[in-house]
């Protein structure tokens, strides 16, 4: 970095940007008032459209935020000329600002709260009751408290006397919910913060089913489970992740040196056959694996008939479902291994073989000592970068045995072939995990802190960083 | 690109004996992946004691020894003609050729096609399947048949087959003449490249060709584009979940065609400043993006769901494709930035001294300039998303919004019936448009995705 000939001037309009760390931060604030103003002008707008036609959608905040922040980027660039480089990046950041960062945020966040089916932040609608209100519109009487002895155990208060609390009304249709503030508790009497002035017929009432923070619940929960799903779970995973990739790279590396071969005739025909595999959407053909590989009717146990091999439980067994679950992601795999052993084999130069051919090696020495020593390099990263992949590869776990069989002393949704994600995944979206949510988050938030240490070390070692600081 | 070697002059290799370990080590690691496959091949056998004989499958007693000699009796085979090949070879072209080496390619080429047979066998017998209204994936063998092959049901029968599998994913369809129009105009196009692909291949390669192939493209692009675009749930008037198969094939060209373009848009300028502007904050910026790669959206799947059900976005294609949308910049920028920097610097210096803005030199020299890297970009993001899984399956609840793969699922994994015939067809036409991408630009992807995998 060479000296600025004259300080830059603040305050004047000037095209350079200050210097260092303080250059850095001011653009990011500047950015983030942007994109928090662009929030912030969505959110009142949007609420505004809602009031004038309640239809409207609630991704209005979306398009009133994007049109507010074309309108700001003019005026910012006038105050601040040299902001134009951040504007290179400014649709990259905000794409990964609400669509990265904001889930990452959020998940943080339910994984320290209790939010899940029933805690979905919804009025409750199984525990429904009936009620009145006053003429004053202050006081709403409720008929009864369902499965509770008293209102502060129905609306589920912090407070003896409820005040914050929310009661939610209906009409006698129970369509559309209404909210309103509680101020007090008397008895079925709950005296409400502000009179209801909305125009219903106040019919029926129930609580609302808040998300509140439970700490670290979640957490203690996965620990103390941790015998029934984390440990086993989580060692298959690097149990898998890891023996995926070593089995692709030998069979890739073999099938690729194998290729690479000048003498053989034909090479190309075989290539763009064993290309096959690769080029089938990994969606589709796993899904066709668990045909073939059923006990009773699968191609693969006929074939092994044809050789007299007993009929293998391919995905009815823990373990054999372990094995398919390899198998199936070698196929998967071997082109891409293959490939790359190809294109870093074109690289090494020939004449290292003439050299040792002259000096008198075979072929099996020359393969060990310049082959495989020099695709290492090139190896290293690619090993590295599908173990990060593997480590998170729902996809054919969840195509091919849906985490499946059962395994005793497991729990309903981490079972024999579970990885970390698709623990997560059940206990979040399938039936066995009952939508907690939380719980699914507070998983997400472990595997986060595992991938990044994964990918720490795979950058580390691809020399990401160097690149980088370049 | 290339690292300035930092080694002095004067450092002379001096060859160290490696230590006793580190001699070992290869050995030690070759002991222990033995003996893990030794206790992992007991317990499997372990678990197979006891298990009766499935009577869906015919057993051939002690197969496995006719293999094996088989394979060797190939191998005496090729051990001759290897002899013969050598001699000829020899006396044709009087060079010397050694014996080992012939008989190396020979016996390669039995194991490539031994490999080739298991890897590229079960996709045929799903093809086949594709076209056998019997249910073919699951049904017993032919057991009186008096051939092998068919006595195993190795060998699907042909005489049954027909077109029944791929009916019933087009019942009910109602395509206008116009779509059906640029349908025969999309194939005719296909073949028309697939020809100059045959053509070129014999090396007349000329300008006029090139040309005619670039127009071709065009149109191919500008029929299917239209087609997916203007193809509607309206068409589908079927009641099952098959006849709708179509649909999810549209609905997943369009998810994954939106994307790759967002990936070209969001990641292009972001990758040139990057390798191009000096300004402080780039090389956070870099950090940051290196940072946001390491997560994939969908480990935060709940709240992509959430945030999607509250901004009225869940069951719709706009928020799929913004979920995916997150996860597309990152490492795009990053293919981007290596490509740009790879540029000669000197041809922007160029047009910026004659008067051009940085952004005119990018749209202008830049763009024009990084064809293959863009056409890479958009690919991998195309392929990616079209064999994407988890976030499609929680965003998209409706038949009409399935993307290819949950309507395959859900022909395998149907709460009443499973369709194996009719997933073999849904699945040989759902493959198809990602398998002739994959094959039509391979050089694109292959380079890019190999490269890209180095520098991840």
């Amino acid at each position: 970095m060479t000296a600025i000939p004259h300080p830059p001037r603040f305050g004047a309009r000037s095209n350079v940007p200050p210097e260092g760390t303080r250059g850095v931060l001011i653009a990011v604030l500047i950015l983030a008032v942007m994109l928090g103003g662009a929030v912030l002008i969505g959110w009142l707008l949007s609420g505004l459209t809602a009031r004038v036609y309640p239809e409207a959608p609630p991704y209005m905040i979306l398009i009133y935020g994007v049109a507010a922040l074309l309108l700001m980027l003019p005026v910012v660039l006038r105050l601040f000329p040299w902001m134009v480089s951040w504007y290179y990046l400014f649709p990259a950041l905000v794409f990964l600002a609400a669509f990265t960062i904001l889930p990452i945020v959020l998940t943080v966040n339910y994984a320290f709260t209790n939010y899940n089916a029933v805690n979905s932040g919804n009025p409750d609608s199984a525990l429904r009751t009936t009620a009145t209100i006053s003429a004053d519109k202050r006081v709403v009487t409720l008929g009864e408290t369902p499965q509770s002895d008293s209102v502060q155990q129905y609306l589920r208060c912090e407070t003896p006397n409820c005040t914050g609390a929310t009661l939610v009304l209906f009409d006698d249709q129970a369509s559309v919910p209404y909210k309103a503030r509680i101020a007090s508790v008397d008895g079925l009497q709950i005296t409400l913060a502000a009179p209801f002035t909305t125009d219903i017929e106040v019919a029926r009432a129930t609580r609302l089913n808040a998300i509140s923070y439970i700490g670290l619940a979640n957490f203690r929960e996965i620990f103390a489970k941790a015998s029934r799903a984390l440990v086993p779970v989580f060692i298959w995973t690097v149990v898998f992740a890891f023996s995926t990739v070593t089995i692709n790279a030998i069979a890739g590396l073999v099938l690729g040196i194998l290729l690479y071969n000048k003498n053989l005739k034909g090479r190309n025909v075989y290539r763009t056959l064993l290309f096959l595999p690769w080029a089938i959407p990994a969606v589709i053909s796993v899904q066709m694996w668990v045909a073939l590989l059923n006990q009773q009717f699968g191609i693969v146990n006929k074939g092994l008939g044809l050789l007299g091999l007993a009929a293998v439980p391919w995905l009815n067994d823990p373990l054999w479902a372990k094995v398919s679950v390899l198998v199936v992601n070698l196929w998967l795999g071997f082109p891409y291994m293959m490939t790359a052993t190809i294109s870093a084999l074109s690289t090494i130069n020939e004449d290292l073989y003439e050299a040792a051919s002259i000096d008198g090696a075979s072929r099996l020495q020359q393969i060990s000592n310049i082959t495989l020593p020099l695709l290492k390099n090139s190896f290293t990263p690619i090993l590295l970068s599908g173990f990060a992949f593997n480590f998170n590869n729902f996809g054919i776990i969840y195509l091919l045995t849906q985490g499946g069989p059962d395994q005793q002393g497991r729990e309903a949704t981490a079972r024999s072939t579970d990885i970390l994600l698709s623990w997560g995944y059940n206990t979040a979206f399938s039936s066995s995990g009952q939508s907690n949510y939380s719980l699914a988050s507070a998983i997400a938030l472990i595997i986060f802190f595992l991938t990044l240490a994964i990918s720490l070390v795979n950058f580390k070692a691809a020399g990401v960083f160097e690149e980088a600081r370049k | 690109m290339t690292a300035i070697p930092t080694q002095d002059a004067a450092e002379v290799y001096v060859h160290r004996e490696p230590s006793l370990l580190r001699k070992a080590l290869p050995w030690l690691v070759v002991a222990a992946l033995v003996l893990a496959v030794g206790v992992l091949a007991f317990y499997l056998n372990k678990s197979m004691e006891g298990r009766q004989k499935s009577f869906t499958i015919y057993f051939v007693e002690r197969g496995w020894v006719r293999f094996l000699l088989f394979l060797l009796a190939a191998s005496g085979v090729l051990a001759l003609t290897s002899l013969l090949g050598q001699r000829i070879g020899m006396a044709r072209t009087g060079r010397k050729i050694t014996y080992s080496a012939v008989l190396g390619v020979q016996l390669t080429h039995l194991f490539l096609m031994l490999v080739v047979l298991v890897a590229i066998y079960p996709l045929f017998y799903v093809l086949i399947a594709a076209f056998d209204p019997r249910n073919s994936l699951f049904a017993f063998p032919d057991f009186s048949n008096p051939n092998i092959l068919y006595k195993t049901g190795l060998l699907p029968r042909l005489e049954v087959l027909s077109y029944e599998n791929f009916q019933k994913l087009f019942e009910g369809v109602a395509i206008p003449l116009w779509q059906l129009a640029l349908a025969g105009i999309s194939g005719a196009a296909l073949t028309a490249l697939g020809i100059m692909a045959i053509i070129g291949r014999t090396g007349r390669e000329s300008e006029g060709l090139n040309q005619t192939r670039t127009w071709i493209l065009r149109i191919l692009m500008v029929a299917v584009a239209v087609l997916v675009v203007f193809m509607g749930p309206a068409q589908f008037s079927g009641s099952t979940n098959e006849s709708k198969f179509l649909l999810s094939v549209r609905n997943t060209l369009l998810v994954s065609g939106i994307t790759g373009i967002l990936a070209i848009l969001l990641s292009t300028t972001a990758g040139y400043a990057i390798a191009r502007l000096r300004f402080p904050g780039r090389f956070q910026t870099l950090l940051f993006f290196i940072f946001i790669q390491m997560f994939p959206v969908f480990l935060a799947l709940v709240a992509v769901y959430t945030l999607m059900v509250l901004l009225g976005l869940s069951n719709t294609f706009t928020g799929l494709i913004l979920a995916y949308s997150g996860g597309a910049i990152a490492f795009n920028t990053w293919i981007f930035k290596g490509y740009v920097e790879s540029l000669p610097e000197s041809l922007e210096e160029a047009a910026m001294v004659d008067g051009a803005t940085r952004w005119q030199t990018f749209i202008k020299v830049v763009i024009p300039l990084s064809g293959g890297i863009l056409v890479f970009i958009f690919l991998n993001q195309f392929i990616g998303t079209y064999a994407e899984f988890i976030l499609a399956n929680i965003l998209l609840t409706g038949v009409e919004k399935w993307t290819v793969g949950i309507m395959l699922l859900s022909f395998t994994q149907g709460q009443f019936s499973t369709k194996w015939g009719v997933f073999a067809a849904a699945a040989t036409l759902g493959a198809l448009p990602i398998v002739a991408l994959f094959y039509g630009f391979q050089g694109y992807f292959v380079g890019g995705t190999v490269s890209g995998g180095v520098k991840e």
